[in-house]
């Protein structure tokens, strides 16, 4: 361990051995791990007025997650029906959301990388780029403006004739699914993108010669060399949609929540910030756990992904 | 062989239609939100179209609250690239030096910001320097409960994440050589690293900045928690969508989506010029010159400069389409509301008669009653989700405006 110190201070010198120790210091230690630590440590505490903090009331408890299960003492049900149901409804939407762009993204990054040419293909990856850097608000507000009950969605259908009277696609939930998946559309692409990109053109030409069926090519080729790009895709979107808060806020219809928005009140209007933790603490481990499991049973490792 | 040509036109047709789909998915919603920009209807919409105007830019500009989220958010992303990048820097700088056992758990602990919920960070960070604000007896108006410091922080953790990204991607093609013949030559470390290294970087620190800002920009999720008391241009923002909509969050839209264009046309052409630049050096040293490239200038490119006065000119040429006649095609649209308003009572007013008349036909007349005449005004949107979906009340708040 010595030995390590001694050869890193001389192969960067003091000056600069020191800005990097800071460095981590600040980033891992007072930016990352503390605060999440903390923020775990927290969840488990009651939540009490500032005169008690630090004195003998002030314990550890579960009181947090047991309301998050089984909702209030006085509560008839067995369970906590409203933030179980949510949660498990922001968790099967968010992978329906990443299984839809997964399916809409594939063919457009093969298509950007291989089938495109030149100019064109390049003219559209800088095109993608437009709509990624308008504010996911501002994405949501795209999509109120056209699927409102006055919205040129209906608008069209009604002129069309197809139906008599407007669709609510905000009350049934049709904008948010529909917002949810184009918000983290382009994370998915890219990543793809980059990973077919490198693929060698002659592979596919080989097994084409060979007499491979179009889907025999992608199944044995280019799926399995797109992968670590694929999984990198999909745990982006899975991670950025259920903990999406703008989205649910905006296109949620007055009766749904997403569970981010479970959380907002309790940090906002409920005031216990140490119930929010608990359910945010929850949230973290769940979505990675889902995560891990998935990549586990699609066999990729955690170090091929972030390349 | 005949079906194998058609099989492949249907396969090229069956392709392009998908790419029109997906871009149509993809530019649909920001064209209908940037076109209600221009609308004069309050509420925003492009159909029906009321009549081209810019005042919702005037009313944009007018904003107070808009203007010092905007302040704030500027404030909080300069902080941001100061201490994310250093710190991304010294990431980078790490990734090499932590010893081959330790080093994916480096790695999944400095990259886990990106992929933990924005909402988490936001929390986490709140928490953490709340206790650290108890911890030292801090008031609270010191910075542990400040907003902007405790955004600033924040959105540095995922911040210096995406900036460590681009220097790794940067560093790997750094010959190391180049330093160690610096320290042979008698040079420091210090002066290595800033005549070497930090030269080498230089176009990695340019974009991990410019990222580093419009990440800080636009990000809502964190930033709604560390902001406490103050606002930013995106919590104004999420309370205006939220409550109550007018289309100079649109024209807000329509500012982002231009400069979003502008940067990635500017990018483009400084990639091309590079590109051009290094192939030059390539040729020239093929060619064994002792020449030196030449750097073409953005300044006197020729397209550039033709974008730029096109731009201009296009500009202006909007703003005076919507500032004249604007008035007058007002007035004619609320005659024309006030005419179907007029024909619509009169329309009632016979059914009734008729009603009256045969009784007995009453059946199923009940969805015909006009509601748009008689406008629930007070439920206006302000006061939460349930009016805003009324399908009677966007028409009301359309017309009430109307008669004002």
């Amino acid at each position: 361990m010595k030995q390590y110190w001694n050869r890193f201070f001389l192969k960067n010198g003091i000056g600069i051995s020191v800005y990097l120790l800071i460095a981590m210091l600040v980033w891992l230690g007072m930016l990352i791990m503390l605060p999440q630590f903390f923020m775990f440590d927290f969840s488990f505490r009651f939540n009490l007025p500032p005169a008690d903090l630090g004195g003998p009331k002030d314990v550890y408890t579960l009181s947090h997650y047991k309301y998050m299960a089984f909702g209030s003492e006085q509560a008839t049900d067995s369970y906590n029906v409203v933030d179980v149901w949510v949660f498990v409804r922001t968790i099967l939407t968010a992978m329906f959301v990443t299984l839809f762009d997964l399916a809409l993204c594939y063919p457009i990054a093969y298509y950007l990388a291989h089938v495109a040419i030149g100019g064109w293909a390049r003219l559209m990856v800088i095109a993608l780029i437009v709509p990624y850097w308008v504010n996911e608000l501002l994405r949501a507000f795209a999509f109120k403006i056209m699927l409102g009950t006055t919205g040129i969605i209906n608008n069209f259908l009604i002129w069309l004739g197809v139906i008599d009277t407007p669709i609510e696609f905000i009350l049934e939930n049709y904008a948010l699914y529909a917002g949810l998946g184009y918000a983290f559309i382009l994370l998915m692409i890219f990543p793809i993108y980059n990973a077919i990109e490198s693929l060698d053109r002659n592979q596919i030409e080989a097994a084409r010669d060979l007499g491979s069926p179009w889907w025999r090519i992608h199944k044995r080729i280019v799926i399995p060399y797109a992968k670590p790009g694929i999984t990198s895709g999909c745990t982006m979107v899975f991670m950025l949609t259920a903990g999406a808060l703008a989205a649910p806020q905006i296109l949620g219809g007055p009766s749904s929540l997403w569970f981010t928005q479970i959380i907002y009140q309790w940090f906002n209007q409920g005031n216990n910030w140490q119930r929010g933790s608990a359910y945010a603490v929850f949230l973290l481990f769940s979505t990675i756990v889902i995560v891990l499991i998935t990549m586990k049973v699609f066999k990729v490792k955690l170090g091929e992904v972030s390349r | 062989m005949m079906g194998a040509v058609t099989s492949e036109k249907l396969t090229r047709v069956f392709t392009i239609l998908f790419v029109l789909v997906f871009f149509a998915y993809l530019f649909g919603p920001l064209i209908v939100m940037g076109m209600s920009a221009f609308n004069t209807s309050s509420f925003p919409r492009i159909s029906p179209w009321d009549c081209f105007t810019v005042e919702w830019f005037e009313v944009l500009t007018n904003d107070t609250d808009l203007m010092t989220g905007l302040r704030n958010s500027i404030t909080i992303a300069i902080g941001v690239v100061i201490l994310a990048i250093p710190l991304g820097l010294a990431g980078a700088l790490m990734l090499t030096q932590v010893s081959s056992r330790l080093r994916p758990w480096y790695y999944t602990i400095v990259i886990s910001p990106i992929l933990i919920p924005g909402v988490v960070l936001g929390i986490s960070t709140l928490v953490f320097w709340d206790r650290m604000g108890r911890m030292f007896n801090a008031s609270y108006e010191s910075f542990f409960y400040d907003g902007i410091f405790l955004t600033i922080v924040g959105q540095s953790t995922f911040v210096a994440a995406y900036a460590m990204l681009i220097f790794i991607s940067r560093l790997q093609r750094f010959d190391a050589v180049q330093e160690e013949a610096a320290l042979d030559l008698g040079a420091t470390h210090v002066q290595t690293f800033r005549r070497i290294l930090l030269p080498f970087l230089k176009p990695a620190i340019g974009s991990a900045c410019v990222l580093g800002f419009l990440a800080s920009f636009e990000n809502y999720n964190t930033t709604i928690f560390t902001i406490v008391s103050k606002s930013t241009l995106t919590t104004v923002l999420a309370s205006k969508v939220r409550y109550g909509i007018n289309p100079s969050i649109s024209a807000l839209a329509v500012i982002i989506i231009a400069l979003t264009l502008i940067g990635a046309v500017y990018f483009e052409i400084i990639k091309r010029r590079e590109e051009r630049y290094e192939r030059d050096i390539d040729k020239l040293v093929k060619a064994g010159s002792t020449d030196r490239a030449k750097k073409a200038s953005l300044l006197t490119n020729p397209a550039m400069l033709i974008a730029t006065v096109v731009f201009i000119a296009g500009l202006g040429t909007v703003y005076f389409a919507g500032t004249i006649g604007v008035d007058e095609c007002k007035a004619a649209i609320a005659e024309q509301k006030a005419i179907e308003t007029l024909r619509k009572v009169d329309e009632f007013k016979k059914k009734q008669m008729f009603k009256k008349a045969a009784p007995g036909l009453e059946t199923g007349t009940g969805a015909d009653t006009p509601t748009t005449t008689e406008p629930e005004t007070e439920a206006k949107g302000t006061e939460g989700y349930q009016s805003i979906f009324a399908p009677t009340n966007l028409e009301g708040q359309v017309d009430s405006d109307k008669k004002e």
